[in-house]
């Protein structure tokens, strides 16, 4: 492997740019990204091991380090291994995929404004779950009821928008028209359901971990392991689709498939966090933009911090909303709280400057 | 005294930073006053400013002796009226309801059109022509006809004062004709005061009796539009020697400017190591969804040299180079790339031989230069190797050759027009291709920075020895840099060759539909054409 600095000249506002080599691999990084992500690590590890010590029964750090490996009271091993750990690598793993899958849309549309939760692909996620559960079906599958929901919202998506190619306008107005569907047959499934039912339905579609359990983290896990490193590897495309349809095409990419391909690994990021999750609603849309407004434009690098980001944010707002305030709340909750007013904050700047 | 004058007027959007300084003007009544001067040198705000839409920060805008801020919004716009640059129809609105929007400042509330109103609406159709077309959707109109749409709202407004900004901008030849004359008979015929901010020098050559020369804010000239176009005055306003080309037979000049090329005879530089390979066309029929916009086409573009292809807007010349990048299959008939098909090529092997900068890049939002150059590399990597010493060393020999290597990383949006086209311009050359196509490679740059980059294009070419293929809006431009001109009408091929033998009057007629004489530039032999009609006196 061989660090080389990347560029000899010294002009203002030069990023710290090195080469990187390993052995058929090659690219260019910057050293603030590398700074930033390796920050937002330490920070998430940190808070990941702090949130084990919180709870009604306090433990000490070697304590948990004994339940961790199996060897403390069953007690202890029980709290620690099988009710808050899971529930910690939920947040860590759910938490990425979300702000993932947002980055990933927005860079396609060329949107800011443009998340799963706005173009329509946790709404199915919401829908079938909801349908699920009013009409008393076994609560175990309800994930899968839900990510079948959103895989089907985004293939209607898709197949509504194609006209020959994808024109990304088109993709805003057909999301936005299948939300508004969805939401209304989530809304009409709520008001017809009997109201134990409906108060569960409304449980999950604000968004909570409280059950999250091991079977949940390994699903978590591998599609991350799978879909990150995939989506990362489209971070080159997904910058030059930057540049239009023609522009993108004249630089000899293939755009319908890698947008496709875009697309495939965004829907399914958010439709495999949203079946263990429920629709966590505003991470997807506030954390990559806090990203690139950290970091800079969407890089493979940027796209790994916009994920640590996003696990910073939830497991912050999962701890927060289950020990920070007087009642436990579901993380949505929390999420919407902390998003709406960012993003009152990013518009009213916008504003003021444009 | 005149009714419209400035008095001591600054202008300035920011606190920091006046747009227009300290501004004394008199705008002569009842004669057309042109407004020249480069990008960013606050004519569009001075022109806003005497239409009432924005405050001065000091100084004032008279109308009749009084300020005109003072004044109330329905009586300026009873005297004077403003038609912004390419203003927006709203979707679906017929030209006579268009038109009718002018008489806003004559109506009350829920009052019924008045047979004033109506009269007023019927004598702006009239003079521009546009009776037979009232009923015709704005946006099914040509680009002409939308102008003299917008035109012909303003004068429904029925003011003594007109303001026009950029209202030739981005139309062909015929059409800017068409305008031209419409804006010399309103003062001519009618009396009134047109003020008019314009692109191109010539333009305003034709058109004014009162030129007024801006750069930084600042009067440069102001006067008769022979004495404000001289070499001296547009050297220092736009900062490019030009000549000033005396036409017989007329009584307005032509302004040529020059680039650092100008003794370019072709085929004096280097013969290039590899010979790149020409695209070639064979009975080319493009389409989009069966209805035809290239018929039957058959050109071959000459390896190593800077080919040109022009014709009026809508006649196909976009859909060419889309179809010669590789981008548009043929409906009918072949291209070739060398000897093998354009089609027969994978996608990133095709982006390494023919590179295009197509006329609207989208800026990447927040990207600097040195990533927007970067994207160019795109056709050389793969997932796992994302960046070598290769690809610096082209990103930075083409940010050297485009002298954008000290804004390297600036963001993009910082950038003017002119350094934007040339960022834009070192991403295609980093591409490293044998051929490159530039869609309008100078629209939207002002005088300095056209020259610019038909120089930089050019020095490419013959340093380089790439073969360069462009759409080109000015006739004068292709005639001056390139070696082979293709004129196109209505998607079929009408001349090919060099420019002395495509840039001809009979041509010129059948190609654009305008009468023209051609002239021969003292300096170099090229033909620079010089539009009939528009001459004095013959309108």
């Amino acid at each position: 492997m061989s660090l080389v600095p990347a560029h000899d000249p010294e002009l203002p506002g030069r990023p710290p740019l090195v080469l990187v080599r390993v052995g058929p691999f090659s690219f260019r990084a910057n050293l603030r990204v590398v700074a930033l992500v390796a920050g937002a690590a330490a920070l998430l590890a940190a808070l990941a091991l702090w949130g084990l010590t919180l709870g009604d029964v306090r433990f000490s750090w070697s304590e948990i380090a004994q339940a961790i490996a199996g060897q403390g009271p069953p007690s202890a091993t029980f709290i620690v291994r099988d009710l808050r750990l899971p529930r910690i690598l939920a947040a860590l793993l759910v938490g990425p995929m979300l702000a993932m899958a947002g980055a990933i849309f927005q860079g396609l549309v060329r949107n800011p404004l443009v998340a799963p939760d706005v173009i329509g692909i946790n709404a199915g996620a919401s829908a079938a779950a909801v349908l699920w559960i009013v009409t008393r079906k076994p609560p175990a599958l309800v994930p899968v009821a839900a990510f079948l929901g959103a895989v089907a919202a985004a293939a209607a998506i898709y197949l509504l928008t194609w006209r020959g190619r994808i024109a990304t306008g088109r993709l805003i107005v057909v999301g936005i028209g299948v939300n508004a569907l969805l939401t209304a047959a989530t809304t009409f499934l709520l008001v017809q359901a009997r109201i134990q039912d409906a108060g569960r339905a409304v449980l999950w579609m604000t968004g909570s971990l409280y059950a999250a359990d091991w079977a949940d983290v390994r699903l978590l896990a591998a599609a991350l392991a799978v879909l990150g490193p995939l989506g990362a590897t489209l971070m080159p495309a997904l910058r030059v689709l930057q540049l239009g349809d023609l522009g993108a095409a004249a630089l000899g990419m293939r755009v319908e498939r890698r947008r496709l391909a875009l697309l495939l690994v965004g829907c399914a990021l958010a439709a495999v966090a949203v079946s263990v999750a429920g629709p966590v609603g505003f991470v997807a849309l506030m954390v990559p933009h806090a990203a690139r407004l950290l970091a800079g434009p969407m890089t493979g690098g940027v796209f790994l911090f916009t994920g640590l980001l996003g696990g910073l944010l939830l497991l912050g707002a999962d701890l927060v909303a289950q020990h920070g305030l007087p009642a436990s709340l579901p993380v949505g909750v929390v999420t919407a709280a902390l998003g709406a007013p960012y993003f009152l904050a990013v518009l009213y700047r916008s504003g003021a400057k444009g | 005294m005149s009714r419209l004058q400035t008095e001591g007027l600054t202008l300035a959007y920011t606190e920091t930073r006046a747009v227009v300084e300290a501004l004394s003007l008199q705008i002569p009544d009842g004669a057309v006053t042109a407004i020249v001067g480069p990008n960013g040198c606050g004519k569009s705000t001075l022109l806003k400013a005497l239409g009432r839409l924005i405050a001065p920060r000091s100084g004032a805008v008279l109308l009749d002796g009084k300020a005109i801020h003072r004044l109330p919004t329905r009586e300026v716009a009873r005297q004077l009226g403003l038609l912004p640059q390419s203003p927006e129809a709203p979707e679906a609105i017929v030209v006579e309801d268009l038109v009718h929007r002018g008489r806003y400042p004559h109506q009350s509330v829920f009052q019924p059109p008045s047979k004033e109103d109506r009269e007023a609406v019927e004598r702006a159709l009239a003079r521009t022509g546009l009776t037979a077309l009232r009923d015709r959707p704005v946006d099914e109109l040509s680009g002409g006809q939308r102008q003299r749409a917008w035109i012909a709202m303003a004068l429904a407004q029925e003011t003594p004062i007109l303001l026009l900004d950029e209202p030739t901008t981005y139309l062909d030849l015929a059409h800017q004709q068409e305008v031209l004359e419409l804006i010399r008979r309103l003062s001519r015929e009618e009396g009134r005061t047109v003020v008019v901010v314009l692109h191109d020098v010539n333009h305003a050559a034709w058109v004014a009796d009162h030129a007024v020369a801006l750069c930084h804010g600042r009067v440069v000239a102001a006067g008769p539009p022979h004495e404000v176009f001289s070499p001296g005055v547009l050297q220092a306003v736009f900062g490019v020697p030009c000549d000033v080309l005396a036409c017989p037979g007329f009584d307005c000049s032509l302004c040529l400017p020059r680039g650092r090329t100008l003794h370019y005879v072709p085929g004096d530089g280097a013969a290039p190591a590899q010979p790149a390979p020409a695209l070639r066309a064979e009975g080319l029929t493009l389409g989009y969804g069966g209805h035809p916009v290239v018929v039957d086409l058959s050109v071959t573009f000459p390896a190593g040299k800077v080919s040109a292809i022009v014709g009026p807007n809508g006649c196909g010349k976009s859909t060419l180079l889309r179809a010669l990048a590789g981008l548009l299959p043929p409906a009918r008939g072949q291209l070739y790339l060398g000897d093998r098909p354009l089609h027969g090529w994978a996608p990133r092997a095709r982006a390494r031989q023919v590179g295009l900068l197509p006329q609207l890049n989208a800026a990447p939002p927040h990207m600097s230069v040195d990533e927007v150059v970067a994207l160019g590399r795109y056709p050389y990597q793969r997932w796992y190797r994302q960046w070598t010493r290769a690809d610096l060393q082209a990103m930075e020999r083409a940010m050297e050759a485009t002298g954008v290597l000290d804004l390297r990383w600036r963001p993009l949006a910082s950038l003017s027009g002119g350094q934007r086209q040339r960022v834009w311009l070192a991403m295609a050359l980093a591409q490293e291709t044998p051929i490159l196509l530039l869609d309008e490679p100078t629209s939207f740059l002002d005088m300095a920075h056209q020259v610019a980059v038909l120089d930089l294009v050019r020095e490419m070419n013959r340093r380089e020895g790439r073969t360069v293929i462009m759409v080109l809006h000015d006739l004068d431009q292709a005639s001056q840099y390139a070696d082979f001109v293709v004129a196109m009408k209505e998607g079929r091929l009408v001349a090919a060759g060099p420019p002395s033998e495509v840039i001809r009057e009979d041509l010129v007629e059948e190609v654009f539909g305008v009468r023209s004489t051609i002239f021969s530039d003292p300096a170099t032999g090229a033909p620079v054409v010089m539009l009939q009609a528009l001459a004095r006196g013959a309108g």
